[in-house]
C-alpha cells in the first residue's frame, strides 16, 4: 500500500474511490467502505454519523449513512450493492476518528456485495486524484 | 475576497483556512474541539482582523442619536456594549461594541458583513466623521482561563481600554480586557508585523491558535449572537432578549422599541440542548415542535465540546416559551428530543 499526495489531500493506492468521494477497500466478496481524506477535510470537524444497520441490504447509489460536521450534514452514498455485515461502532462515541484517520479507524460499514461488476465503475486512485486535483 | 494579513503567518502555524463574511481567515488549526477546551480550561489567539473597525468622530450628541445604549455616561476609556445600531423599526443594522475615547471620538467594532453598511448608515444619519481603519490594522483576541499565565495581565478592569498601549515589548494602537468567549483576556488592535512579534513571543510561552469554527462554539454557549444567523434588519432586541438598549435617552428606532415592549412579541429567542450521545445537528431554518405542532425555528447549532452535546439557539414563539421544557426539532425529517434552555448553556 502506497500513499499518493494530490496538494494537501492523501489518497491510497490499494483503495477503490466514487464520483461522491467515498473510498471502497475490495476483498473477494467483502467491501470496506469509508470517506476519503479529501471528503473529510472539506466537512472539516465531524461531530456526528448516522450508520446503517447490520443486516440492512442497500442497492448502489442509495443514501446508507450521514456523516454530521460543524460545517455540513454529507450523505454517504453505498458505492456498490450487497448488505451491510459489519459497522464501525467505535465512530458512535468518536466520530472525529473519520478526520484523524480517514482510511484506517474512521472505517464507516463493510458489505457483503452482490453484484461484484458494480466494482468496475468505481474509480482508481489515478482516476480520483484527476478529480480532486486542483481543488 | 478581503485576506488578514497574517495569512502566511497563520498558515505556518498549521492553520486551515476558510471564508468568513468576504473574508479569508483561519477556521481551525488542529481541530476545533482541541481548541475549544484551550479557551476553555488554558488559553489560544483568534485574529479577528475581518471585524470592521470605524474611528468616529464629531458631537457626542449625534452619536448618541444613532446608538442604542447611552455613553455619555461612561468616562473615556470605557467600552460600551454590546449595543445596537437599530433601524426605524428596531430592526438591527448591527450589533456592535463601541469605545469612548473622548468626548468627541468613538470607536466601533461592527460585524465583518455589516462594516459598509454601518459607514453608510452613519454617514446617512449623521454628519459625524467615520474613517475605516478595518485594512490597517489587525484585531487578536487573547482569551482563556488561564490566560495570565501566559500573557502579562494589563493594568485594565473589564470593558476598559487604553489607545498607544505598551503590551508585551511593543506598543499596540489599542488594547482593552475583553473578548466574546465567556473567558477573560485581551484584544489589541496593531500594525500586522507588531501583533505577528506579540503572537511570536507568546507561541513560545505555550499559546496555541484557535479558529472562527471554536469562536462560533465558544458564542454559542455563552448564548451570544452571531449577525446573520440568530439576528437581522427583521429581529428586534425584544424578541432576541438581548439588551442593548438605554431608554432614558433617545435614538433611531427607540420610539419603535417602545411600542414593541408594550404591545410585546410574538417570538422569542431561546436556547436548545440535545441529549448526550444524540450527534444531529439542526441547522438554521430546522422546525421546533412542541406536541407535533411547530413553534419556533433553529438559528445556530454546534457541537460543544465542553458540554459534550449538541446545543444551539432560535427562536419560539412567545406562547411556548416553556424554559425548562422539552420540545422536538426537525432535522432531514425525524423529530429529535430537545430541552429549551435559557442562556448561557454553560453552568
Amino acid at each position: 500500500m502506497s500513499e499518493i499526495k494530490v496538494g494537501k489531500y492523501v489518497l491510497r493506492s490499494d483503495l477503490l474511490y466514487t464520483e461522491s468521494d467515498e473510498w471502497v477497500k475490495l476483498n473477494g466478496t467483502e467491501a470496506v467502505v469509508g470517506i476519503t481524506d479529501y471528503a473529510q477535510k472539506k466537512l472539516r470537524d465531524i461531530v456526528g454519523v448516522d450508520l446503517p444497520k447490520r443486516g440492512q441490504r442497500v442497492s448502489l447509489g442509495e443514501v446508507i449513512a450521514v456523516v454530521e460536521s460543524v460545517k455540513a450534514a454529507a450523505d454517504i452514498y453505498s458505492p456498490l450493492s450487497g448488505e451491510v455485515i459489519d459497522v464501525n461502532e467505535e465512530l458512535v462515541s468518536s466520530p472525529e476518528l473519520i478526520n484523524k484517520d480517514p482510511y484506517g479507524s474512521g472505517w464507516l460499514f463493510k458489505l457483503k456485495i452482490t453484484n461484484p461488476e458494480e466494482s468496475k465503475k468505481l474509480l482508481s486512485a489515478e482516476l480520483y486524484a484527476e478529480k480532486i486535483k486542483g481543488d | 475576497m478581503f485576506w488578514t494579513p497574517l495569512i502566511n503567518f497563520e498558515e505556518k502555524l498549521g492553520a486551515s483556512l476558510g471564508e468568513f463574511a468576504g473574508w479569508k481567515m483561519p477556521m481551525t488549526y488542529s481541530s476545533y474541539q482541541e481548541e475549544h477546551m484551550a479557551v476553555r480550561t488554558k488559553s489560544a489567539f483568534f485574529d479577528l482582523s475581518h471585524m470592521g473597525r470605524l474611528r468616529v468622530t464629531g458631537k457626542l450628541q449625534e452619536f448618541e442619536n444613532l446608538i442604542a445604549k447611552k455613553i455619555s455616561d461612561s468616562p473615556p476609556g470605557n467600552m460600551i456594549g454590546p449595543t445596537a445600531f437599530l433601524n426605524d423599526r428596531a430592526g438591527f443594522v448591527d450589533d456592535v461594541m463601541t469605545y469612548k475615547v473622548s468626548e468627541s471620538e468613538f470607536l466601533v467594532v461592527t460585524n465583518a458583513i455589516n462594516r459598509e453598511k454601518v459607514i453608510n448608515w452613519i454617514r446617512k444619519n449623521s454628519t459625524l466623521e467615520v474613517q475605516d481603519l478595518t485594512f490597517d490594522l489587525v484585531m487578536i483576541a487573547l482569551q482563556g482561563r488561564g490566560i495570565w499565565e501566559v500573557v502579562e495581565k494589563p493594568d485594565l478592569s473589564p470593558l476598559q481600554f487604553k489607545l498607544n498601549a505598551k503590551f508585551e515589548g511593543h506598543e499596540v494602537f489599542l488594547l482593552s480586557r475583553s473578548g466574546w468567549t465567556g473567558e477573560d483576556g485581551v484584544e489589541f488592535w496593531a500594525k500586522p508585523e507588531v501583533a505577528q512579534s506579540i503572537l511570536e513571543r507568546l507561541i513560545v510561552r505555550g499559546i496555541k491558535g484557535a479558529g472562527l469554527v471554536t469562536r462560533d462554539s465558544l458564542r454559542q454557549e455563552m448564548g451570544f449572537v452571531l449577525y446573520g444567523e440568530d439576528i437581522g434588519e427583521d429581529v428586534n432586541p425584544v424578541e432576541a432578549r438581548y439588551w442593548v438598549y438605554s431608554l432614558e435617552k433617545d435614538f433611531i428606532g427607540k420610539s419603535a422599541l417602545l411600542e414593541i415592549l408594550r404591545a410585546g412579541v410574538d417570538k422569542l429567542r431561546i436556547g436548545l440542548k440535545l441529549p448526550k450521545n444524540q450527534r444531529v445537528i439542526p441547522r438554521n431554518s430546522s422546525k421546533i415542535k412542541i406536541a407535533g405542532k411547530e413553534v419556533g425555528y433553529v438559528t445556530s447549532s454546534t457541537f460543544s465540546p465542553y458540554l459534550s452535546r449538541v446545543i444551539g439557539m432560535g427562536y419560539l414563539s412567545s406562547r411556548h416559551f416553556l424554559v425548562g421544557g422539552n420540545a422536538e426539532v426537525e432535522v432531514r425529517g425525524k423529530d429529535y428530543s430537545v430541552k429549551l434552555s435559557d442562556f448561557p448553556l454553560l453552568k
